[in-house]
């Protein structure tokens, strides 16, 4: 079937003229394409259409290998985190008040109780300030109560007393929660108790110094008990009415603040004996075992690359509105050009 | 075996080419005759469209159509620019319209009444060069249409415009 019988056969014998009078190649041209000779291969082609498979792949394997090498380096320098729940302290702060959680020395959270409770043994010739907090988890309701017990017991022992409580135990679940004041000099010895009564899952314990402050008031009250000593024997010299006035005012005065310098080195002073000791006591199951490296490798691996996917999302969503337009311009520039050449075409 | 021959079919060697060129070169230029309307740039462009084509033959893939094809639409290309830069060089000289040439001589093929040969230069090389794909190639239309860069059925309508506008012109020519 002739292409033209689609269109119309009256055009037939037009067109069985134009192909009877085919132009015919002039033999110089023939000679001429014969003649050509190829040009020497580029030593390499950087063609887009190859680079493009190439640096999806590179690409592609540049996301696993990092998901990889990440997940590695995590799962072997890292204990799981429900291994270091069940193991020892989870923080460690000293020399501050201010608790900033899990970020200090990550050696320190691996410690063993026992070292632990040595690192953190309060200073014999400094005034310090000792909280601990822990949270002891045991399996039923019934050690619940016993524990809570245990601990008052001990509490008392170490020569300490409990300054708050509280004990709930709803349906198989249940926590108590201990505040107590327990002698410095004990309190290694309460915590070691303590974390012994089921699995420590907390720990945290703040040191802070109190030397310094107490140092000052002692200071602070000397000069005033000097100062009082001075205007006493002013007052017992000869003055005026206004003079001996004006003394007894400060006299009165200094006292005073030497009062209640003495009741706030006092109180550091106290505080500084007692430890504070915060023990929760929770009703729970144990923890699932700790997953073997391999495991932790691939569970790491596996959140390296969910990140990577979250990054190439949003860079995507960034980009995506800028190549719609990039491709938006080039098909315009494709269809303005075309237009050109076809009225080029058309006028010539 | 297998292996090495669809790497063949993939990657042309210069043999494929002069194999190409010797079996398609008559249907190129027979197509630039057509655009173009002027046999000695024809001819150049014949040659240029090949040299071009040589440079390129490791790009091109037989899976993405015939040689004929891809030959067709380089030559096409080629033969745009060409017009490009007289388009460009005429308004620099301040010449709006096209020379046809005045050589007596049949351009569009040895044979051709005059009346026809008339005509067909009357036509728009838009309109030459469907005619030369579908009548003289004999290219079916999805072809046809890739060569042009536009729809099968665009590239069908072109055809059927070209081919009344022809007939118009070679009546008008038997009249007068």
């Amino acid at each position: 079937m002739s292409p033209l019988e689609l269109v119309d056969d009256r055009f037939e014998k037009l067109a069985e003229e134009l192909r009877a009078a085919r132009p015919v190649v002039p033999e110089p041209l023939r000679e001429r394409v014969r003649a050509l000779s190829p040009p020497p291969p580029p030593r390499f082609e950087l063609s887009l259409r190859r680079l493009a498979p190439a640096a999806g792949l590179a690409g592609l394997a540049a996301v696993a290998g990092v998901a990889v090498v990440l997940g590695v380096v995590h799962g072997s320098s890292l204990q799981h985190p429900a291994k270091r729940a069940t193991g020892a302290p989870s923080a460690v702060e000293h020399g501050t008040a201010k608790a900033t959680g899990e970020r200090k020395n990550p050696t320190a959270r691996v410690q063993s109780l026992r070292s632990y409770g040595d690192a953190l043994a309060p200073s014999s010739v400094r005034l310090q300030r000792y909280d601990a907090f822990l949270r002891v988890r045991v399996r039923n309701q019934n050690e619940l109560s016993s524990r809570t017990r245990e601990a008052l017991r001990l509490t008392r022992k170490l020569d300490g007393y409990l300054v708050w409580a509280r004990y709930a135990a709803p349906r198989r679940t249940g926590d108590s929660e201990l505040v107590l004041r327990i002698p410095v000099e004990n309190v290694q010895a309460a915590i070691a108790g303590f974390s012994s009564y089921g699995t420590l899952v907390q720990q945290r314990i703040v040191l802070k110094d109190l030397q310094e402050r107490v140092d000052s008031l002692t200071s602070r009250i000397g000069r005033l008990r000097r100062e009082i000593a001075r205007i006493e024997q002013r007052l017992a010299g000869p003055l005026t009415p206004d003079q001996r006035a004006f003394l007894k005012q400060r006299l009165r005065e200094d006292r005073q603040r030497v009062a209640a310098l003495t009741a706030q080195k006092s109180s550091s002073v106290r505080r500084a004996r007692l430890a504070s000791v915060a023990l929760t006591i929770v009703v729970g199951a144990e923890p699932a075992a700790a997953k073997g490296r391999f495991r932790r490798t691939l569970d790491d691996a596996g959140s390296v690359l969910v990140r990577e996917l979250e990054i190439v999302l949003y860079a995507l969503l960034v980009a995506g509105p800028l190549l719609v337009l990039g491709g938006a311009a080039i098909l315009t520039g494709r269809s303005v050009r075309r237009r050109a050449d076809r009225r080029l075409l058309e006028r010539t | 075996m297998r292996r090495l021959r669809r790497i063949s079919a993939v990657k042309p060697n210069a043999q494929d080419f002069a194999e190409a060129a010797e079996r398609h070169l008559d249907d190129v230029h027979a197509f630039l005759v057509y655009l173009t309307g002027d046999r000695n740039v024809a001819e150049e462009l014949t040659a240029e469209t090949f040299a071009r084509a040589l440079e390129r033959w490791r790009r091109y893939d037989p899976r993405r159509g015939s040689a004929r094809t891809w030959l067709c639409q380089m030559a096409r290309s080629t033969a745009l620019d060409h017009f490009r830069s007289e388009d460009r060089r005429r308004r620099r000289e301040g010449r709006y319209a096209l020379d046809v040439p005045e050589t007596g001589e049949s351009v569009f093929g040895e044979g051709l009444s005059p009346e026809l040969e008339r005509a067909l230069s009357r036509l728009s090389a838009a309109e030459r060069e469907v005619l030369a794909l579908r009548v003289l190639l004999e290219l079916d239309g999805e072809s046809a249409a890739r060569v042009l860069g536009i729809s099968a059925s665009a590239c069908s309508t072109r055809l059927s415009r070209a081919l009344q506008k022809l007939e118009q012109e070679v009546s008008a020519g038997v009249a007068a």
